[in-house]
């Protein structure tokens, strides 16, 4: 069965819940209501016809206006496969880091969302309601924040050690080599004129929330840079 | 020194034994948490994430071609698949397709990376069974394998040889000559593992209805690739849906287990599936080199690419590919941009050993080891 | 012994408790000098055959020819290595462990003949003495695996004293064979036995399953592949020695080599000769050089069974802890006992072979 027939059964046995099958992308999926992504994954798992015994992939996708959670599901037997959908709008008010969208766990109908869900809560903060064991997966226990969120504000400290604050990630850096090549130059500088290697960026600084923490009144706790001469100049240093 | 109080002093309490993440037989930085009655495993909880290297993060980060190098750090001991599927996700999502001759060669590349990669997990199985030699039996076939993978791609492990639009540099035919006369060399080379370890008596006792997986828990929690297959489920991405026009024409087994020495899908006939399947590797490859076409190797539209980033309509694509582990997918959602707006892994590992938890309890520690060995993990790919 | 402290007092006058402590120095010191050379040379040879089975050369560089230097430059490297105590360790016994069970093997060492006379003392319970003093290791094994506050290590002497003592079984049935046949436990008496009547494995049908019994459970007891649970690097990191560094490393090490060589030695002594050769003759030589051929003869015997031991460790895996166990009780226990039993009955009749079968 291809998509179409599939999304036309799910119709016709009458799952609650159901939404459009959507064909605009070279992968066409199904919308579905959080409420009824349960009868829908049970429906398509036990019904002869369709037969899904495997769930591969549970995503959060996060965009613009709203947060998406996708369910691919296969079938063996009968070598078809469907994807499904569960959209969040997102909120008008506080929208952003703290919002948590809540979809029903289907770990006990798919023991393999186990896992996926829980990165899904890990990376992307979507609490999946009921399910047995919801905690981080990738990350350590008491971090703070779901990095994949596109506002995801970068920590200044983990575990009591200081994250680099200066270096400029490489996927932030882009092609901008100019840029780069004044960073170090500007850390250069610094390090000869025997300043603290960290300190709060400046005000006009493009990244979010980047430095909002930094321990800038502990400078006699920090290690500063000595200005010897014949100093590598690739901004390792700050690696203490 | 220390008398003993009270009679009752002496009591039996669970142990509990924290196996990694610096242990030598979870094949990386696994940890897994155990608690132990004398040698008997009685639960277990995994903890993953010590290799997290945010991946699909910096695949939000950078353009589409620039992600490839990443996917090979993805599964590094089968870079040639993991390029392929990406490739494949994002040829999909621009709808272009590889040329014939880059096709032909992408199915020779990414075969001779699933023998190099199912030697290391003999040559690894061997060593976490307590038998050092078939190690180094392997590697030296690897070597070999990776000498030849050297040639078109230029190094050695992470290839990013297969890129977007086809591959990155041509084959010679001095080298598909020199690809079929390692086929030959490598079939010898295989009956000598099978003398080494696969029929050894003890090697039998020890993986023989051990981490038994039943058909329908494998199918539950998502498993695949030997896995699965040792299960007894004829199921392989090649032979069913082929991701690749080649895998139509070639002719191959996909081997499955048949509980040989014990129950059906025990950790031996997930090692044998995987024994098998290089053979049948050497089949394709063996058909594969001598019918590769003339013609181009990279697409003239996508090549445009490497001089201005990418551009994808919307939309999203899944692509699944037969990885040596299991079904690698990826799941690209593009908003028109330059990068994705979600890299999405299905990284076959990480499905794999979610299934750990449920096969260690009331094992021994030593079938532990023997369990986490024949699910052949790479916690690159775990943690991405 | 007798022979020095005789010679002490014919050279120097010296009598009493100077000569015996001469003597005993003397001694002592040869064997130490012995176990460590033995030790060097036995782990450069170990790595020498593992590397050929494994096709690639193994140590290379170090000295001139075939790397003969790398064991010396380990032992070097091992004895400048700094000395880590955990410090959740309990110190006395940590300290203590390595050394007790170095002294277990090496005073089984005293019993040992290796030519006629050659030999530290002459016990009458001699087979009895090495495999009885060679148990202390397992004392030295469990102390140390305690002692290191770590769970890898406690399994690893947990393990070590279950199997060892369960294979004393086995060794010790399997070398009553070859003792009912001498009579004595003198291993001087073996070597003369056989000088006489042949090679002991060639005595009866039985004789052969003893060895085979013996040769099996001395592997488990110098925890050898593919008995090398205590260890088992996969496993347990590195079983009861996890927490070693150093010399101290070095003396697990120093032990395991020369356990070997005692089983080794054993097999060679009680089964298959000894210092005689079936078609030579050397009693009637002159006195030193019977002794230095004997000497020869039997370390090339012993050497052949390290090889042995070596060849086994790198081809079998490792089995596990039960199956060690069911090996044990379920095969050698047993047919040790039908060798026994069988050899009984056949010295009674005097048969060589089962009558009327072959």
């Amino acid at each position: 069965m291809n998509e179409q027939e599939l999304h036309g059964k799910l119709s016709g046995a009458g799952v609650a819940g159901l939404g459009e099958l959507d064909t605009t992308g070279p992968d066409p999926f199904v919308v579905v209501e959080g409420s009824g992504i349960r009868p829908v994954l049970s429906f398509l798992r036990d019904d002869p016809t369709c037969r899904m015994e495997m769930l591969h992939l549970v995503t959060g996708i996060e965009r613009e206006d709203r947060i998406e959670v996708a369910y691919h599901v296969s079938s063996l037997e009968h070598h078809h496969s469907l994807t499904l959908k569960v959209v969040f709008p997102r909120p008008e008010a506080g929208g952003h880091d703290d919002w948590r969208p809540g979809v029903p766990s289907v770990a006990d109908i798919y023991p393999a969302a186990d896992w996926h869900e829980r990165e899904q809560w890990d990376l992307l903060g979507i609490e999946f309601e009921g399910h047995p064991d919801m905690r981080r997966i990738l990350l350590p226990d008491e971090w703070i924040g779901h990095p994949l969120r596109k506002d995801y504000s970068y920590p200044s400290e983990h575990g009591g050690i200081p994250l680099e604050l200066d270096a400029v990630p490489m996927y932030e850096r882009g092609p901008d080599w100019e840029r780069e090549e004044k960073v170090r130059k500007a850390k250069k500088e610094e390090r000869k004129a025997g300043t603290p290697l960290r300190q709060p960026p400046a005000p006009g600084s493009d990244r979010p929330h980047a430095g909002g923490q930094a321990p800038a009144s502990s400078k006699g706790q920090r290690h500063v840079i000595e200005p010897h001469s014949g100093d590598d100049d690739d901004g390792k240093s700050g690696a203490h | 020194m220390y008398a003993v109080e009270e009679k009752n002093d002496v009591f039996t309490e669970e142990l509990k034994l924290n196996l990694g993440p610096q242990h030598p037989s979870t094949h990386g930085v696994l940890r897994v948490e155990l608690k132990m009655d004398g040698e008997i495993i009685t639960a277990s909880r995994c903890d993953i994430g010590y290799l997290h290297r945010c991946a699909e993060k910096i695949g939000e980060n950078v353009t589409y071609l620039q992600f490839t190098p990443y996917t090979d750090r993805m599964d590094y001991l089968a870079s040639m698949n993991n390029n392929l599927a990406w490739s494949l996700a994002v040829e999909k999502l621009i709808d272009v397709e590889a040329p014939e001759r880059a096709q032909w060669i992408r199915v020779i590349v990414a075969e001779l990376n699933r023998i190099a990669s199912h030697l290391i997990a003999f040559g690894t199985y061997g060593i976490d069974i307590g038998a050092n030699t078939p190690f180094f039996y392997a590697f030296r076939e690897r070597e070999s394998i990776m000498a030849l993978l050297e040639r078109p791609s230029g190094a050695r492990m992470l290839y990013n040889y297969i890129r977007p639009g086809g591959v990155g540099h041509d084959v010679d035919d001095q080298w598909l000559a020199d690809v079929l006369a390692f086929c030959d060399e490598f079939e010898r080379r295989w009956k000598e593992y099978n003398t080494l370890l696969t029929n050894s008596h003890i090697f039998i006792k020890r993986t023989a209805n051990i981490g038994v997986i039943p058909k329908d828990v494998a199918l539950a929690y998502g498993c695949t690739g030997p896995v699965l297959r040792g299960s007894g489920v004829k199921w392989d991405l090649r032979r069913d849906v082929p991701y690749l026009k080649p895998y139509d024409e070639l002719e191959f087994d996909v081997p499955v287990g048949e509980g040989t020495h014990g129950s059906l899908g025990d950790c031996w006939d997930r090692y044998w599936v995987r024994m098998r399947e290089m053979m049948e590797s050497i089949r394709i490859i063996r058909q594969a080199c001598p019918r590769v076409p003339d013609g181009p190797f990279m697409d003239k539209k996508t090549s445009g690419m490497y001089k201005t980033p990418l551009k994808p309509k919307p939309g999203e694509a899944y692509v699944r590919c037969e990885n040596p582990r299991g079904e690698l997918g990826f799941y690209v959602v593009s908003e028109g941009g330059t990068s994705p707006i979600r890299c999405r892994t299905r990284a076959p590992s990480f499905c794999n050993l979610a299934v750990l938890d449920v096969l260690l309890p009331g094992t021994m520690i030593a079938d532990g080891v023997a369990i986490i060995g024949s699910l052949d993990i790479v916690l690159g790919e775990v943690d991405r | 012994m007798e022979t020095i402290i005789s010679f002490v007092g014919e050279q120097f006058g010296l009598e009493g408790v100077l000569a015996l402590s001469i003597a005993y120095a003397v001694c002592i010191g040869s064997l130490l000098g012995f176990i460590t050379v033995y030790a060097m040379f036995a782990i450069w040879m170990e790595r020498k055959v593992a590397a050929h089975i494994q096709v690639r050369y193994g140590p290379m560089e170090t000295g001139a020819w075939h790397g003969w230097a790398q064991s010396v430059a380990d032992a070097v490297k091992l004895l400048f290595k700094e000395d880590l105590i955990p410090r959740s360790a309990n110190k006395v016994m940590f300290l203590a462990a390595p050394a007790v069970v170095f002294c277990g093997v090496f005073a089984g060492f005293i019993a040992i003949p290796f030519a006629a006379g050659v030999q530290i003392v002459d016990l009458d319970l001699g087979v009895f003495f090495i495999i009885g003093i060679a148990a202390i290791e397992v004392i030295g094994v469990i102390m140390a695996g305690w002692a290191s506050n770590s769970k890898y290590s406690l399994f690893g002497a947990v393990r070590e004293a279950a199997q060892v003592v369960s294979y004393e079984i086995p060794t010790a049935v399997a070398l009553l064979v070859p003792i009912l046949v001498v009579g004595s436990f003198r291993l001087g008496d073996f070597n003369a036995f056989q000088e006489e009547h042949g090679w002991l494995i060639f005595h009866n049908v039985w004789m052969p399953i003893a060895a085979l019994c013996y040769f099996i459970s001395s592997l488990a007891g110098c925890k050898r592949a593919p008995f090398d649970l205590p260890e088992a690097e996969s496993e347990l990191v590195s079983g009861f020695h996890t927490e070693y560094s150093g010399m101290r490393f070095s003396f697990f090490f120093l032990e395991e080599y020369a356990s070997m060589f005692v089983a080794a030695l054993l097999v060679s002594t009680l089964f298959f000769g000894g210092w005689t050769l079936p078609f030579l003759d050397v009693t009637s030589w002159p006195y030193g050089l019977a002794q230095g051929v004997g000497m020869a003869v039997l370390l090339v015997k012993t050497f052949f069974f390290i090889f042995v031991q070596m060849w086994l460790r790198w081809t079998l895996p490792r089995m596990r802890v039960d199956q060690v166990m069911g090996l044990g009780y379920k095969y050698l226990v047993p047919w040790g006992f039908a060798a026994l039993v069988g050899t009984a009955v056949f010295e009674y009749y005097g048969w060589r072979f089962v009558p009327g079968v072959f």
